[in-house]
């Protein structure tokens, strides 16, 4: 009950968020620019230029995703590492953790209304998706919709946990920029043979295995979006990469929790 | 025998600047008892460290060293929380909410029933006087609005320990009077008020014990009645007085005011009866003598300017 009460509550605090809202404004403005060169063609479809409309349609939903993915994860560091610190240097933390809430009560409701907002996100992006692809007369598979979903929200899930154990520590603003540094450093990460003798290297692979590896947990793996069609993976493979996903998740959120325990609360 | 309702034994914290700054002691050695049903002022001056010690009982800071329970539990434990109300020091909200709703979030968060929360809310509103602004954003509230709503937030769960870290601030005068008359009726019930204030008149009104704090020492702990009883003068009313008397008195140090129901001598306690005398073998009249009680702030200044510890 106390952790949806704060969970709802912080969701509600987002959704009233000017940077967030700037966020979502610039956001749609880009999303819409996209989509200019698709209702142009589609005003002019004849049969000889239908191959250059699905090429075009296709496209617009791979940058869409791209979007979905990066601008989310940074979004959600943004969202959690925010969330938290507001919240203790307007003070209001004080009348809340005066009630009968435990510290990691506080900081999970504090982390799944992010993942509400992240959810509301991705719902938006996916549905912006299908209509651009109705437009253009495509279709993605009903097969494809759970991990157009599920995958998007577990990174985002692991970027809003780290985020939360470092803003227990630094400003947000430095929280996010830590956090995209390791996104960007997860993404060129990549995984090297056993005998690796170039110390570079060796630090990539070591990398690779510390940071969340956001190429392990895209769509993009299963997804090829250049026929729009899947690739067969079985159940048992999304299942265990979504789980790798939430386990690092959790790993991050009991780090943040621990250090959110030991920490001050005093108003900044 | 009852737990005390609030328990600091020994308490030290020192706060350390980041990056190898240098450290500041906010208390040291800080002992000092609050009984339950008392309301107990908690006074100093800015920096004192009255915050930092009302953040160690609420459980926000951790104490270095000492012994801290609240209503027997450890600072934070939920127990503990559940039957305390706090209002920090400029009570701070969540601006795009209406009263009603960020009470509503309270009520939910100290797991209040939500069938009673409805009737409860009207009572609280009506009690600090906030009714028919319950549906305005709090943004759009005065400071005193919002000081009063955090009164009425702290006292959602019926709590037996009441936390205020200036209530008063931001009220005028009635404002402050209405909270006084509230403190009462909560003492009345059998609540433990700790309050931390700066206006000394007013602690000396409700308080039943005073702890004066200073530099994150404690500098005097007691009762009200032992603190103010601890006046050293005494007040003689006569009917008129010669001029060679007063000369004489005020040569002791004595302060003289005439009016035109007669004089008003103050004089040191020691000189009472010699001082009396004199009046009446001068052929004054001696209307009163009674010793004159001493103020809080008197006391105050001596103990917070003399540096002595308790």
């Amino acid at each position: 009950m106390r952790l949806r009460t704060i969970a709802l509550n912080t969701f509600g605090l987002f959704l009233r968020d000017r940077l967030l809202i700037i966020f979502g404004m610039v956001f749609l403005c880009v999303v819409l620019l996209m989509t200019t060169p698709l209702l142009v063609m589609k005003s002019q479809t004849t049969t000889s230029n239908m191959l250059n409309m699905q090429a075009c349609v296709l496209q617009t939903v791979s940058m869409m995703m791209f979007m979905v993915s990066g601008a989310g994860s940074l979004l959600a560091a943004w969202a959690a590492a925010d969330g938290l610190v507001s919240e203790m240097k307007s003070g209001t933390i004080l009348a809340v953790m005066a009630r009968p809430v435990k510290r990691w009560e506080f900081l999970l409701g504090k982390y799944l209304g992010v993942l509400l907002l992240m959810a509301f996100y991705v719902v938006m992006m996916f549905l912006l998706s299908l209509l651009l692809a109705r437009m253009g007369g495509q279709k993605i598979p009903v097969a494809t919709w759970p991990l157009l979903l599920l995958y998007p929200m577990v990174r985002y899930a692991i970027y809003a946990a780290i985020a939360m154990a470092i803003a227990t520590l630094l400003h947000p603003v430095f929280t996010w920029a830590v956090t995209l540094l390791l996104g960007v450093l997860a993404a060129m990460a990549v995984p090297r043979g056993p005998h690796v003798t170039n110390p570079l290297r060796w630090l990539e692979s070591g990398l690779y295995y510390l940071l969340p590896s956001t190429h392990f947990l895209s769509e993009d793996r299963f997804l090829v979006i250049k026929h729009a069609s899947l690739r067969q993976a079985s159940w048992l493979e999304h299942l265990t990469t979504l789980a790798y996903g939430m386990d690092y998740a959790a790993v991050m959120l009991l780090v943040a929790v621990w250090s959110f325990h030991y920490r001050s609360l005093k108003r900044d | 025998m009852t737990a005390p309702a609030i328990e600091f034994r020994e308490v030290t914290k020192t706060y350390r600047k980041k990056l190898g700054g240098q450290e500041v002691p906010a208390l040291t050695h800080v002992s000092f008892t609050v009984s339950q049903g008392e309301i107990c002022a908690f006074i100093g001056p800015n920096g004192a460290g009255k915050t930092t010690s009302i953040n160690i009982l609420m459980g926000f800071l951790y104490a270095d060293w000492g012994h801290v329970r609240v209503l027997a539990y450890e600072p934070g434990d939920v127990r503990a929380k559940s039957r305390i109300g706090f209002v920090p020091e400029n009570f701070a909200f969540y601006k795009h909410l209406k009263a009603e709703t960020l009470l509503r979030f309270h009520a939910k968060l100290a797991g209040v029933e939500q069938i009673k929360t409805s009737g409860l809310i009207r009572d609280l509103v009506t009690k600090v006087k906030l009714n028919g602004y319950e549906k305005l954003k709090i943004g759009r509230y005065s400071r005193g609005m919002v000081q009063r709503l955090g009164i009425a937030q702290a006292l959602l769960a019926d709590p037996d320990l009441l936390v205020l870290d200036e209530p008063t601030s931001g009220l005028d005068p009635s404002g402050r009077k209405e909270v006084r008359d509230l403190i009462f009726e909560l003492k009345t019930a059998g609540k433990t008020i700790f309050l931390s204030s700066h206006i000394l008149s007013e602690v000396e009104q409700i308080c039943d014990q005073a702890i004066i704090i200073n530099r994150g020492r404690v500098m005097h702990a007691g009762t009200m009645t032992q603190l103010l009883a601890a006046g050293d003068q005494v007040e003689i009313l006569a009917d008129r007085l010669t001029d060679e008397l007063e000369v004489v008195l005020r040569e002791w140090g004595a302060s003289v005011e005439r009016s035109a129901q007669g004089v008003r001598i103050t004089v040191a306690t020691g000189r009472k009866r010699e001082a009396a005398e004199r009046l009446w073998l001068a052929g004054c009249d001696v209307i009163s003598l009674r010793p004159m009680k001493g103020s809080l702030e008197d006391f105050y200044m001596k103990v917070v300017g003399s540096g002595e510890v308790a």
